[in-house]
């Protein structure tokens, strides 16, 4: 404890809240990184079932996934409570957010909207998702593909897909600017580099399923 | 060539009990080569003699007439109606407190920001020699630091900041970029424990999030999120030290107004 | 009613303004500043080009001297000038840019190395010292036989406003803005301060000071054609005029600066044509070196306007719907320049004129554009007639400007006679004490109380002010200009009595509780009419051709006996001021002499020998110092 804490007439002294800032950033960058990996994993399946089998059986004999799993979860909460502190809770905020928004006709400023609304439902979905996957262990191609056509998760999958995508790559775009990596100079190309990601992955993402969905099991 | 403008303004007079917030819509015949400064002048001489705004060096230097035009807080004397649809919607600023219709109280904003900041260059100002020559300093650091002093404090990056349209305690691009200017000048001797207490918290360069709009209104075309991104790089990786060794660290730092290539 | 009490009251918060702040606030007085505007949208923000200084660092200012300064100086003001005033800036100037820098100011810096720059439009190359490089650097500026112009890019009026406000914040200078003086508090003998409106609420309060500063900057809003800025309506010299003690120095010499913009009058600035910018006619001729063979485009801003004007009304303008024009040609600068060194010309002529200076000419004309004159003051910048009076910067008249100012030298006048009179108020502060008269606040109070009241109640009364300003700003135009002759300025000082007659009975249009905007320009039209008098009647009385002040009817300057200045009172009730005359200088250290461009022809004057020496004490001083030096 220091004095700041008992009166605020003294001057806060310690790293605080650039420490936050930055366990926000990396936790933002491992998950990144960490949805792309999974998706070219998954998406191994288009190549050949039994190829994605043995990635699958891999993670699972080295325990990766089973520690693994919970880990990224908790990863995924983590962030969410980091960046959670910049979300507009106070219906005040969020009204003054909005009416800016519709103000400006500002696409950077809409993204940060649209990256708040997807946050809360992958909260959700992503949970569900992880919670049915790692309580049905082992992954297979067989029973993906059982879940996909049995009708209720593909619904599911084709709202979660987009909606991961979107928001790890404004993500990665915004990490970019606000630590100054992406500047006046550089931006456009960046913001082109950003849409072509979103596109790609939503696009392995949709041929992913639609084998799933035609996979015979 | 000639429109007849619709000009539909914010008509609200808080010291007026009587006043309800609302638009009023007027009427200009446009000219060549018009600006919202004469057609705003041409309202108050000819309709409404009681109409707020504030305008001063009419040529885009002294950042007074800060205004949201048609959904985009821009300067209004720099703007000219050619530029714009015959319907021009005009308010006033957000964040900054009403005076009446157009015109907003940036000047207590301001100095207000300027004292949370600190925002002079901190040496012993009473050392100066009166005989002595003066401080040598590389003429390309000068106009770099001059870049950041362009500033006209007019208030429209703050107004296009989501974030301090949310929290009215955020200090936002301007005082961050005037911030960097000190940091770039040698004769400030503050150091980086100094201005991470200054502006190391969420109203200072951890509140920004990214969203670009004080640098896209900006009409001086400062580079402010650079300066954002050069600051929050700065003081995220201050905030760290002993943590991560002091090799990657110093690969990270950055300073300067314009980017070097990285 | 609210009153606010403060060691000294500054009225106007530029550069002048603040200047004087931060020195008495650093000696531990408190200080008041206010401003019509936040600070630093004070005018002398937009002043582009620099400041003159004779620090001789840069290669083409080299063996610069405030000798040779003070004698540009007096040659550029045609002798006009108060030559003691004129030598304490010279020799005062590179110290305060000095300090400046040491506040922060970026001045812009040597390069040691071979630069290419332009003279008259020609590149030429010269090398920087290498013993110099990183000191402050200098640009040329018309009128001066060396390049000594301090400047940051082309915003050193923003960069030095910028610090300087930084340091009124630093030694916590009360900042009022929003504020207008009314009129000044006076017993007669003492100023104690100003009644002062705010422009947030309408609301007037009291002001009380020991001492009080103006400083307002210009009037050029009497003018319709004209630089300044909407807030330029000589609020400063108003209240000082209307005590009826405080006279005005000069108003008649007003200077028009050669490259206003067509057709909203914004200025480009001087540094254009330093950097080698050339003038072109209807022909895309460059006419400027067949009137000017030795300076062309770089003499001193009354000739160059002139000889545009001249050139205009030889038929050789360019039509345009607002009137005929010249060309400003900076294309030869390149791109890199431009939008550089000038990129704050590049933004004025791509987003006010729609024209871009890379490739295409720009419209320019002679517009109004500084008031020599003003509050006429002493060398410690005291106003005459009110003790505890001050007034530094364009609103003053401290008088090193004479009827011509160079460019560069009023915007470091600002600074220049901001700290020495602000070591004077310092000074007056220390051993001075004032009573304060409760009937004379009152009596302050209930003047303006009651003008607002007529204004606004009063149902016998139909004039607008926007009318009569209107009225003014016409007459000024076509009567009071660059040239004039004694026709047009009587027909000028008919009009203006009779504006001023009709002033009395401003009625206003509309009706709004709190802040009213049109209360403002009811309020000042009345005292902007009798500032436009005080201009056209010292025109016209002044019959002869003096720097600025150009008579067709009496080209000649004539030192027999118009070496000297005009002093304007206004006895409340008149239209017209009354006219005194002092000596221009109390001595000639440079005899009256030819300026070496411009031309004309002189009357000679018999000046007492004694009067063409130095005074003793301070010739000793000098001397004193010479030795020192060379010991």
């Amino acid at each position: 404890m220091d004095a700041s804490t008992l009166t605020l007439h003294v001057r806060k002294n310690g790293a605080g809240v650039g420490r936050l800032d930055v366990m926000q950033m990396l936790s933002g960058v491992l998950l990144i990184v960490f949805l792309w990996a999974h998706l070219m994993l998954v998406s191994s399946v288009l190549i050949s079932p039994k190829l994605m089998n043995a990635i699958a059986w891999f993670f699972e004999t080295t325990y990766m996934a089973q520690v693994g799993g919970p880990l990224i979860g908790l990863l995924i909460f983590a962030h969410f409570l980091l960046a959670a502190r910049k979300m507009p809770w106070r219906a005040q905020e969020t009204n003054a957010f909005v009416k800016h928004s519709v103000m400006m006709h500002h696409k950077d400023t809409w993204l940060w909207l649209a990256q708040v609304g997807t946050a809360l439902l992958i909260l959700v979905m992503a949970a569900t998702h992880m919670w049915v996957v790692l309580t049905d262990l082992p992954i297979t191609a067989a029973k993906s593909a059982a879940r996909i056509q049995s009708g209720t998760w593909l619904p599911f999958y084709l709202i979660l897909l987009p909606l991961a995508e979107i928001h790890v790559g404004i993500g990665f775009y915004r990490i970019g600017v606000k630590y100054g990596y992406i500047t006046k100079a550089n931006r456009k190309w960046y913001q082109r580099l950003e849409n072509y990601m979103m596109g790609g992955f939503i696009t392995i993402g949709l041929l992913t399923l639609i084998r799933f969905l035609f996979l015979t099991v | 060539m000639s429109r007849r403008l619709h000009i539909e303004v914010f008509r609200y007079n808080p010291l007026d009990p009587n006043s309800e917030p609302h638009m009023q819509s007027f009427y200009v015949n446009e000219y060549d080569s018009m600006t919202l400064f004469i057609a705003l002048n041409i309202i108050r001489d000819e309709q409404d003699p009681t109409l707020q705004f504030d305008f001063c060096c009419r040529a885009g230097i002294c950042g007074s007439c800060g205004m949201v035009i048609n959904g985009r807080p821009g300067l209004a004397c720099h703007t000219q109606t050619r530029d714009l649809p015959d319907h021009i919607v005009l308010h006033p600023l957000p964040v900054f407190k009403l005076i009446g219709d157009l015109s907003v109280d940036t000047g207590t904003w301001f100095r207000d920001a300027g004292a949370r900041i600190e925002a002079w260059v901190h040496n012993d100002h009473e050392q100066f020699d009166p005989k002595a020559e003066e401080v040598r300093m590389e003429n390309d650091l000068a106009n770099e630091i001059f870049e950041l002093d362009r500033c006209i404090e007019c208030g429209c990056c703050v107004s296009a900041c989501g974030t301090a349209r949310m929290r009215e305690d955020f200090l936002g691009a301007t005082s961050i970029a005037r911030v960097a200017r000190f940091y770039l000048d040698p004769r400030d001797e503050r150091n980086e424990e100094n201005y991470y207490q200054v502006i190391g918290n969420d109203q200072g360069v951890f509140g920004c999030m990214g969203l670009l709009g004080c640098e896209d209104v900006c009409p001086k075309h400062i580079p402010l999120q650079d300066q954002l991104g050069i600051m929050r790089r700065m003081l995220a990786i201050h905030s760290v030290k002993g943590i991560l060794p002091k090799r990657v660290l110093e690969k990270l730092q950055h300073k300067g107004c314009c980017h070097e290539s990285h | 009613m609210q009153i606010i009490y403060s060691d000294l009251l500054c009225i106007g918060a530029g550069l002048a303004g603040e200047r004087v702040a931060v020195e008495a606030a650093k000696a531990g007085f408190n200080v008041t500043c206010l401003s019509i505007v936040p600070p630093r949208r004070s005018h002398s923000s937009a002043a582009q080009g620099g400041m003159q200084a004779a620090l001789g660092n840069a290669i083409m200012g080299d063996g610069d001297t405030p000798d040779v300064h003070f004698a540009d100086t007096v040659k550029g003001s045609d002798w006009g000038c108060d030559q003691e005033v004129a030598r304490i800036f010279a020799d005062t100037a590179p110290i305060v840019m000095r300090e400046v820098a040491h506040w922060g100011v970026p001045w812009n810096r040597v390069e040691a190395g071979v630069h290419t720059y332009y003279k008259g439009g020609k590149p030429f190359e010269a090398e920087e010292k290498l013993e110099k490089h990183g000191l402050i650097h200098a640009r040329a500026f018309g009128g001066t036989a060396k390049w000594r112009t301090c400047y940051t890019a082309d915003g050193t009026g923003r960069s030095v406003l910028n610090t300087l406000d930084s340091m009124c914040l630093r030694y916590e200078v009360g900042i009022h803005d929003r504020t207008q003086a009314e009129t000044l508090i006076h017993d007669g003998e003492n100023c104690l301060g100003a009644i002062v409106r705010c422009l947030k609420t309408g609301e007037l309060k009291a002001y009380l000071a020991t001492a009080t500063l103006i400083a307002t900057g210009g009037y050029g809003r009497i003018y319709k054609a004209t630089t300044n800025a909407v807030i330029c309506d000589g609020g400063g010299q108003i209240a000082a005029l209307d005590t009826g003690l405080v006279p005005m120095g000069n108003m008649e010499a007003i200077q028009f600066h050669p490259t206003g913009t067509v057709p909203t009058d914004i200025l480009v600035t001087e540094g254009c044509r330093g950097d080698g910018g050339t003038l072109l006619d209807v022909n895309e001729y460059r006419f400027m070196p067949d009137y000017e063979p030795e300076k062309a485009e770089l003499a001193s801003r009354d000739v160059v306007s002139r000889r545009m004007q001249e050139h205009i009304r030889k038929g050789l303008g360019v039509k345009s719907p607002y009137g005929d024009h010249l060309w400003l040609d900076i294309r030869h600068l390149g791109e890199k320049h431009i939008t550089t060194k000038l990129r704050e010309v590049y933004d004025i002529c791509t987003n006010f004129l729609g024209v871009n200076p890379i490739h295409d000419l720009i419209p320019v004309r002679p517009t109004q554009h500084y008031s020599m004159g003003g509050i006429r003051t002493n060398r410690d910048g005291a106003a005459y007639g009110l003790k505890g009076l001050f007034s530094a910067g364009e609103s003053a008249c401290w008088d090193m400007h004479g009827f011509n100012r160079l460019g560069g030298n009023s915007l470091a006048e600002t600074v220049v006679a901001g700290r020495y009179v602000g070591k004077k108020i310092v000074e007056f502060l220390k051993g001075h004490t004032v009573d304060f008269k409760q009937s004379a606040i009152n009596d302050a109070h209930a003047k303006v109380a009651a003008r607002i009241m007529e204004m606004t109640k009063s149902s016998s009364k139909q004039e607008s002010a926007i009318q009569l300003r209107d009225e003014m700003h016409s007459t000024m135009m076509d009567n009071v200009g660059i040239f004039r002759n004694g026709k047009d300025l009587q027909k000028a000082v008919d009009t203006l009595d009779e504006l001023i007659d009709r002033s009395k009975n401003i009625k206003l249009q509309g009706t709004a509780i709190g802040f009213n905007p049109e209360i403002s320009l009811a309020l000042r039209i009345p005292g902007m009419l009798k500032l436009a008098q005080c201009t056209a009647y010292g025109a016209l009385m002044r019959t002869e051709s003096r720097g600025a002040h150009t008579r067709e009817d009496f080209p000649e300057r004539n030192d027999k006996d118009w070496l000297n200045r005009t002093l304007a009172y206004w006895k409340e009730g008149s239209t017209r001021p009354e006219l005194k005359y002092e000596d221009a200088s109390p001595y000639f250290e440079i005899p009256p002499g030819e300026r070496g461009y411009g031309g004309g022809k002189i009357i000679a004057a018999d000046i007492p020998e004694e009067k063409l020496r130095l005074p003793k004490n301070s010739a000793e001083k000098k001397k004193a110092k010479q030795t020192k030096k060379a010991s």
